[in-house]
């Protein structure tokens, strides 16, 4: 087939293999210059340019990739030879300049980073550019469409060789075949047998491959730029690598590839990792010397385990890449085509590592060349390549994606990967080559926890006491509108400690404390500090074998708990309750602990099944909280809230930092802890200077109206991770500083602490740095510390550890061991996943065993699992904390004890469990299965559990409008698939009040009203807020003339979105979410959208209806519009009218909006055009349904069947998008534009609208200004994920522009 | 005139003259056979050599000062093929071609 071109001799070639990837890439970013390929070299000595400029020439001529031309053909790319495409040298005479060498880089730079159309430009330039009469640069740069690293080498050499024949006369050798050598062999290779075995080899190697992981986590998307660090290995290294290879006759570029696959293992700590390997594909190719783009990237599965000498392992992955290489011909492009790996984020290798083992230094005659590699193509996302120099220099280039690696991070892995191949060069095992560089360890492990602080050897006891008689008269307690000074807090807790020493108490030993907040709680636990024992708080609100098992091992002597309680005690514990308490000190001396006695025990949940006491001694507490008071400044005006449970080590600070501070502790009334509402209320009647949140509740406090800006000195936030968008969120809300701390119960509270202030944009909000006397070191698997960035298990050391597990030094032996670094100490294992920053901060990641968090309360699903198999009916459980879909809950897997049916009788199951476990410890779903899936080593298979079916248990459908959309908001939000009942209740579903808080949140801007947290909790089923939902107002079901799609600021304008042509602004809601900081957006919907209601006369009419509508919700303005398609138009009316009434218009936002004047030459489509609209509004191209006749009733079927929003709405509400639409196709057609004498901020649906000519300029008649944005995405997907992306950061900046603008126009008129 | 810096490792090195049997000793190797094992026009490759391993050979051989190019080796993978291009070679540089 010959197509029409330049030359119309010229045969066309189809692209090869090689070739059609990079076509496609480069035709999806086609503004990335990375897909050129460059070097320059820089020559010193006498160039003689004539000649050099003949020997270029000639090479060129020779090269027949340097002219190839491709076109873009409907049935498919192909490409041509065209003589006229040929680079001709440009000679660039910089001798003039100040600087040339830095005119030079400038120019090259500039060139490199500007893309090429392969369709329109040369593919290549040659450039020489004259810096001095001895100095030059010779800058190449082609398309990888037309050459890979090794063509650029050949064509070089072959440049090189022909200028030194000249100048010496002597007669080169014979040139390279011609490209066409290539094509043959690329059809060849296509249709042979040998593809179709290198195919199979590939795609059996892969069937089971592990996931790619990489060196970051972020997901590699093109960049146009990329870092690069070089680093020279070590030259003794490197010898010793050689002779290493001598000796196991392994080639040292295997050995290189080997190792550093090992040093991406390190990183990734999987098993295994994917590595791409690069393959020229030239040996016994006739195309070997052909300058061409042959390159393919091989994927190499690479295990790294453990224990193995160091040659074992080379020899294992030198054989893997001499496997790859015979089948190194097929593509690996074609090789995720195969495997379904093609688009998103999905990968099939992680870093790429590139060896080139041989000088490429090229040699012309009479001058010294240096080479410097310019850019290898598009960096996905780091390439460590190793270029031979010199006779044995290695050097290694470490190229990275800069969205996924920044500079540091790159300069980090070149030296890092250097040291990591310079000790393995000496090493007899892997397992004795440390990730970290010298340096990097002794930062982390001297440096950064260099936090020896001087505190006084002294115990909570005594500081307590001190604190109690030293501001007699201040208010030491509030509780229930009621105040105890210290004065009367020190004698009553004197009286009590008194009465608990003549008792005989004594030092270590333990009084359990089980009361109620109230003043009698903080009166009991100094007491027993006092007495110089530990005291030990217990919930009553836990199962009685829960409670007995504890008492069993804590063995405690007295239980300090009301009278009503006394009998969960009977035969455990003599109980004192507070009646029976002395209230008046008769002045006996309180016995003096020591610093390492037992200042409190706290129970924790337990792997094995039984709960484990904590025992923290007073010279840890004593540490956490004089650092506390100082590194925050707390004072006698300090007003400190207490609202953990006591059985939460939280608590430990929030009773007694305020004693050692003159500060006041206020005591919120029991159960407040769980009410947003009535917190909100305590913190501003009592004016709290300092109240703690775990994150989750936080959340929930912060979607309470009554805490909208609240004034606090300090929030701290602890026992669960603090997610960044809380942070955000608790800035905008709050006015308080906000710090981040973590620690385990074994630690005395908290280790570390993060200021999470409003300038903080950490993403995870990092747990931050060690306190006073304290060490967090981040270990990989085999105890070596690891460098930043990187993931590893989180153990502390210093003087705040526990003494360990009471009455279980096995348990203590576990988790307490000795610290590795410093002799003699000991360090506590958190089971914590953890990495620290460049900046020393640590990070919390997750959990490396089964413990979970559900309300910042630590869960062993261990205990859950000992109690399930206590029941008896169950012969084998696993029990997980699954993540469906973003929601985490507790899914009990089960077996049932022979004779039981697998659908046993889950309601006994689950009663059972209530009465061994905590409620939030019962599993939220049980799934029955006949065997529990296993891996190949016999664990638990926790991919292969099936998701939990989560349906509720009702049986009556919804039935009103209400009733279905809140089942399928509750559905949704659940991540749940089955039907949902009436009667289903939202929390029994597995929802938490996270999910109930993003709940109200859509009902808010589905029904505009909000019924509150507290009426959810009340009304939980569906049809029960359902009703609550309709009560406060008639069911518009979304369709009425306003809807509310985000609620944000009140101090900021709101947004006025107006609909596109169907009427309806829903699809809007995506956008008003994802505008920061949160603004209200309102959606204006057609009028006509309702029964009975006519389609108004004009659009110039309905503007002025949507005019009148917004000025009763913003009479003063600014106004700020955007509508989509026909809202765009209406706008741009509407803001006409609001000027002609002389309000105040802020932004006018149109989304791929065009004037009238276009459609109005076009046919009015009709109701099948209508119709069609509908079938495009809920997500379908109605012309790839063809088999769908186009009418109403048809449609609407389609709709309900394919489960689109849409379909769920009323017929007549449907009717009336159709309606609707139709009418908004005469409206347009009959509307003529008045000029707008302000600004159209316009964004461009830039890959549309092929063929037509629909230009953002054709608003000029109508507008002062008009500014346009270019969005990568078809009109029909603006308000899709990815547009959304890209117009929602543009719309936000230029709303804040014109808010600031208004106000300083405010500020002069006043 | 000056000694040019790509000139000197061609004078400081001797050039010890390759030998088809060094050829072939040196590849057996690589590939853990018997030198006999390789006849003068089997295809290396289906013997099991590699880019990296053939690359590595054409290093070693250029060690005594001879100039090589690998993508000449690439294109003729055979004992006979790239005894013939060392041949060729030598004897432009006047060594005995044995």
């Amino acid at each position: 087939m010959v197509h029409p071109v330049s030359d119309p001799r010229a045969p066309a070639h189809p692209l090869t293999e090689a070739q059609a990837g990079l076509w496609y890439a480069q035709r999806l970013d086609p503004a990335n210059p990375l897909f050129n390929t460059g070097q320059s070299i820089e020559f010193t000595g006498p160039l003689d340019r004539d000649a050099f400029a003949a020997a270029l020439a000639q090479a060129v001529t020779e090269a027949d990739a340097l002219a190839l031309r491709l076109v873009d053909d409907p049935a498919g790319p192909y490409q041509v030879v065209d003589p006229a495409s040929r680079p001709m040298l440009e000679v660039i005479d910089l001798s003039g300049e100040v600087d040339p060498p830095a005119a030079a880089q400038a120019a090259i730079s500039r060139d490199m980073a500007t893309p090429v159309d392969p369709t329109r430009d040369r593919l290549a330039a040659e450039r020489l550019f004259v810096l001095g009469p001895q100095h030059h640069i010779w800058q190449q740069r082609i398309h990888h469409l037309a050459i890979d690293g090794y063509g650029m080498i050949l064509l070089t050499q072959r440049v090189a060789e022909l200028y030194t024949a000249r100048l010496r006369a002597r007669t080169p050798g014979a040139p390279a075949p011609g490209i066409a050598a290539a094509f043959v062999e690329d059809a060849t290779y296509r249709a042979s047998d040998r593809r179709a075995k290198d195919g199979a080899y590939w795609r059996a190697r892969f069937a089971d491959r592990p996931e790619a992981a990489s060196l970051t986590a972020g997901v590699p998307a093109s960049a146009h730029a990329f870092h690069r660090h070089v680093v020279e290995i070590d030259a003794e290294a490197f010898a010793r690598l050689r002779a290493r290879a001598e000796r196991t006759s392994i080639p040292w570029p295997d050995i290189v590839t080997a190792l550093s696959a090992a040093y991406v293992q390190r990183h990734t700590q999987t098993p295994e990792v994917i590595v791409g390997v690069p393959f020229m594909a030239r040996l016994g190719s006739a195309a070997a010397r052909v300058p061409a783009m042959l390159m393919n990237v091989l994927a190499l599965r690479v295990t790294v385990p453990s224990g193995v000498p160091l040659d074992d392992f080379l020899d294992a992955v030198a054989g893997s890449l001499v496997r790859a290489r015979r089948h190194g011909r097929y593509r690996s492009e074609q090789l995720r085509r195969d495997l379904r790996l093609v688009g998103g984020n999905r990968r099939l290798h992680g870093p790429l590592i590139n060896l080139l083992p041989f000088d490429e230094t090229p040699r012309f005659e009479g001058l010294t060349s240096r080479l410097d590699v310019l850019s290898t193509g598009p960096v996905e996302d780091i390439t460590f390549a190793f270029r031979l120099h010199g006779a044995d220099g290695l050097r290694l280039e470490v190229d990275a994606n800069p969205a996924l690696y920044d500079i540091a991070a790159v300069e980090a892995h070149a030296r890092r990967l250097a040291h990591f191949i310079a000790a393995a060069s000496a090493a007899a095992r892997l397992d004795d080559v440390p990730t970290a560089t010298p340096a990097e360890a002794e930062r982390h492990l001297v440096n950064l926890n260099a936090t020896d602080h001087p505190v006084p050897d002294t115990t909570l006891a005594a500081l307590i006491g001190e604190g109690l008689v030293a501001t007699p008269d201040a208010p030491a307690l509030r509780f229930g509108g009621t105040t105890l000074d210290y004065a009367g807090l020190e004698a009553r807790s004197r009286a009590l400690a008194e009465q608990l020493v003549a008792a005989g108490i004594g030092a270590d030993e333990r009084v359990v404390v089980a009361l109620p907040r109230s003043f009698e709680l903080v009166v009991a636990l100094i007491a027993v500090l006092r007495a110089g024992a530990a005291y030990l708080p217990l919930d009553l609100a836990q199962p009685d074998a829960r409670l007995s098992r504890i008492l069993a091992s804590a063995t405690p002597r007295f239980v300090l708990a009301r009278a009503q309680d006394a009998h969960r005690f009977t035969g455990k514990a003599e109980v004192l309750a507070p009646e029976d308490w002395r209230t008046v000190p008769v002045g006996e001396p309180l016995p003096v602990p020591r610093p390492e006695d037992a200042a409190y025990v706290i129970y924790t949940s337990g792997s094995t099944g039984e709960p484990k006491g904590v025992v923290i001694e007073h010279r840890a507490i004593v540490n956490r909280l004089l650092w506390m008071r100082a590194h925050y400044g707390f004072g006698p005006r300090d007003r400190i809230l207490q609202k953990t449970p006591a059985t939460f080590d939280v608590s430990v600070w929030e009773f007694f930092l305020p004693f050692l501070a003159g500060a006041c502790l206020v005591i919120a009334p029991p159960e407040a802890h769980r009410d947003p509402q009535e917190l909100a209320r305590i913190l501003r009647e009592e004016t709290i200077t300092t109240a703690h949140f775990v994150p989750s509740m936080l959340a929930a406090f912060l979607a309470e109206p009554s805490a909208q800006g609240l004034v606090l000195a300090r929030v701290f936030c602890s026992g669960e991770e603090l997610p960044a968008d809380l942070r955000d969120r608790f800035h905008r809300t709050l006015k308080a500083e906000l710090h981040n701390l973590y620690g385990p119960t074994e630690a005395a509270v908290d280790v570390s602490f993060w200021p999470a202030g409003p300038e903080d944009r950490s993403t995870p909000v990092p747990i931050g740095f060690p306190v006073w006397n304290t060490r967090l070191y981040v270990l990989d698997e085999a105890g070596r510390p690891q460098p930043p960035d990187v993931p590893g298990h989180l153990f502390l050391g210093g003087v705040q550890l526990a003494r360990g597990y009471l009455g279980r030094p096995d348990l203590t032996r576990e988790r307490f061991r000795p610290d590795p670094f410093r002799p003699g100490e000991r360090v506590y294992a958190t089971g914590d996943l953890a990495l620290w920053r460049a900046d020393g901060a640590v990070v919390f990641l997750g959990r490396s065993d089964h413990q979970i968090k559900i309300r910042g309360l630590r869960v062993e699903l261990g205990e859950i699992e000992a109690a399930v198999m206590a029941s008896g009916r169950v012969r084998q459980a696993g029990i997980v904390a699954r993540e469906d879909r973003g929601t985490k809950r507790i899914v009990a897997y089960l077996v049932p004890a022979p004779g039981l049916e697998p659908g046993m009788d889950l309601a006994a199951l689950k009663a059972d469990l209530a009465s061994r476990l905590p409620d939030y410890m019962v599993p939220a779903a049980f799934v029955g299965l006949d065997a529990l899936p296993v891996t190949a080593n016999g664990k638990l298979d926790r991919a292969a559990l099936p998701a939990p079916d989560f349906a509720g248990t009702g049986s009556r459908a919804p039935d009103t409008p209400t009733e279905r959309q809140l089942a399928a908001l509750f559905a949704a939000q659940l991540a749940i698939d089955g039907p949902i009942a009436a009667e289903d209740d939202f929390f029994a579903l597995g929802g938490d009040s996270l999910h109930a808080v993003a709940l109200l949140l859509q009902v808010r801007e589905r029904w505009g009203r909000d019924p509150g947290l507290g009426a959810l909790f009340a009304q939980s089923t569906v049809e029960g807020f359902a009703r609550l939902i309709e009560a406060e107002g008639d069911v518009d079901a979304g369709l009425g003339p306003l809807v509310t799609l985000a609620q944000g600021d009140p101090g900021r304008p709101p947004l006025f979105v107006i609909h596109p042509a169907g009427g309806l602004s829903w699809c809007y809601g995506r956008l008003a979410r994802a505008l920061t900081p949160r603004r209200t957006v309102y959606g204006l919907q057609a009028p006509a959208l309702a029964a009975g209601v006519a389609t108004p006369e004009s659009l110039e009419a309905l503007a002025r209806d949507y005019v009148a509508r917004i000025r009763r919700l913003q009479p003063r303005g600014p106004c700020h519009l955007l509508g989509w398609s026909v809202g765009g138009i209406l706008a741009q009316a509407m803001a006409v009218r609001l000027r002609e009434d002389a309000a105040e218009v802020g932004v006018v936002a149109l989304l791929d909006s065009y004037p009238c004047d276009v459609w109005r030459g076009e046919p009015d489509p009709g109701e099948d055009g209508a119709v069609k609209a509908l079938l495009a509004i809920a997500g379908h191209d109605p012309d790839r349904l063809p088999a769908l006749a186009l009418n109403r009733a048809a449609v609407r079927a389609f709709l309900r069947a394919t489960d689109s929003p849409l379909g769920r709405l009323p017929e007549a509400a449907l009717d009336g998008v159709v309606r609707v639409v139709a009418g908004n196709n005469a409206l347009v057609r009959g509307h003529f534009h008045r000029r707008y004498d302000g600004v159209l901020t316009h964004f461009r649906a830039a890959l549309d609208h092929q063929g037509r000519d629909l230009s953002p300029e054709l608003w000029a008649p109508y507008a002062a200004q008009i500014d346009v944005i270019d969005v990568p995405s078809l009109h029909a997907h603006l308000t899709g994920p990815e547009a959304t992306a890209r117009v929602a950061p543009v719309l936000a900046r230029a709303l804040a522009q014109a808010d600031s603008r208004e106000k300083v126009a405010c500020a002069t008129a006043v | 005139m000056a000694i040019e810096p790509a000139d000197i490792r061609r004078i400081i090195v001797p050039a010890a003259p390759i030998t088809r049997e060094r050829m072939r000793a040196d590849i057996a190797r690589m590939l853990h056979e018997d030198p006999e094992a390789i006849g003068g026009d089997d295809s290396l490759m289906d013997l099991g050599l590699d880019s990296m391993r053939a690359m590595n050979l054409v290093l070693a051989w250029s060690e005594g000062g001879l100039e090589l190019e690998f993508a000449e080796f690439a294109e003729t993978p055979t004992l006979d093929g790239w005894w013939a291009l060392i041949h060729a070679k030598q004897a432009a540089r006047g060594a005995p071609g044995v």
